[in-house]
């Protein structure tokens, strides 16, 4: 009997242990998989949204505005957000919003690269860090105003 | 020494029940693993086919404004569009992968597609039709070895825009 209550004790311990990092793992990698979807879903508005703003280049100041305002659509899905907005991914920062124009030989913007920098997902058991992703690349197609200055 | 006939009784129950018991756990067994294969494969599986659906679209939608971009209505227009739809670089299975065997179609009306226009077309749809995503534990439930995830977009040109 003694043996037997033993037998159910160790069989209880190395199934529970099983079970519960698969569990675990299950949840890391679904949670991750979920932030990554966000991820991607935002640089996608924030891609779409740059390709079609007007780039108003005036001084170094502007583009940098411009730029925070792509960063501002990533994060918080909204060029102009109030002042309490909430982002739309978990703990993402607008600092963590990489924004590249790609100039043609003529000086124009001809593209619009936005990626996602030094963001970590906190899957409680395991941390993802993901640098240079996810990322898009859009084609500019908005209009380019060399002497216009940023609202 | 003889045994009782009580004793062969109970020693023969006692060895059923065990018998009985070894079974119920090798079912329990085999349910729980089916189960956890379902919860794991609709967390892993399902994750991954959401992520390429929005890479998917993202691709076809970078792709379209830029084939839209080059369009001017001559046939000269129409290769360039196609050009620039190759040279996207938006990748899909978490940024990893190429996009393959996209199709781009144009239109003048919206309603008349095809790859090879004689000129005059304002409209141009990029399909990525080929994004298989490999299933990995639904497939242990009877879910299918992939999943195909295809994206379209429609852009139109002067002003470029997406209408779809």
């Amino acid at each position: 009997m003694r043996s037997e209550r033993g037998h159910a004790m160790l069989e209880l311990a190395v199934s529970a242990a099983v079970m519960i990092s698969f569990l675990a793992g299950t949840f890391q990698f679904g949670y991750t998989f979920h932030v990554y979807n966000q991820l991607v879903t935002a640089v996608g508005n924030g891609g779409r949204y740059a390709a079609m703003r007007t780039y108003r280049a005036a001084t170094p100041q502007d583009v940098e505005k411009g730029k925070a305002a792509i960063r501002n659509m990533v994060v918080y899905g909204d060029a102009r957000p109030a002042p309490d907005a909430a982002p739309v991914v978990p703990n993402l920062k607008p600092e963590q919003v990489d924004v590249q124009w790609v100039m043609d030989g003529t000086g124009s913007p001809s593209g619009v690269a936005v990626s996602i920098s030094n963001y970590t997902v906190d899957a409680v058991f395991k941390a993802f860090p993901f640098h240079g992703r996810p990322g898009v690349e859009f084609p500019y197609v908005g209009r380019y105003s060399p002497s216009e200055n940023e609202p | 020494m003889a045994r009782s006939a009580a004793a062969v009784l109970s020693i023969g129950m006692l060895h059923s029940n065990q018998r009985r018991r070894r079974g119920f756990i090798l079912v329990a067994m085999s349910v729980s693993m089916l189960l956890l294969m379902a919860v794991m494969g609709l967390a892993f599986d399902l994750g991954r086919i959401y992520i390429a659906r929005n890479e998917a679209q993202v691709f076809t939608d970078a792709a379209a404004m830029a084939a839209a971009a080059n369009l001017d209505g001559t046939p000269v227009g129409v290769g360039r569009a196609r050009e620039a739809v190759a040279r996207v670089p938006i990748r899909w299975n978490l940024g990893t992968r190429e996009f393959t065997g996209v199709v781009v179609e144009f239109s003048k009306d919206g309603t008349q597609w095809t790859t090879e226009p004689d000129g005059g077309v304002t409209l141009v749809r990029v399909t990525a039709p080929a994004n298989s995503v490999e299933i990995t534990f639904l497939r242990a439930v009877g879910g299918p070895a992939t999943f195909t995830v295809p994206a379209h977009s429609v852009a139109a040109s002067n002003p470029v825009r997406l209408t779809e």
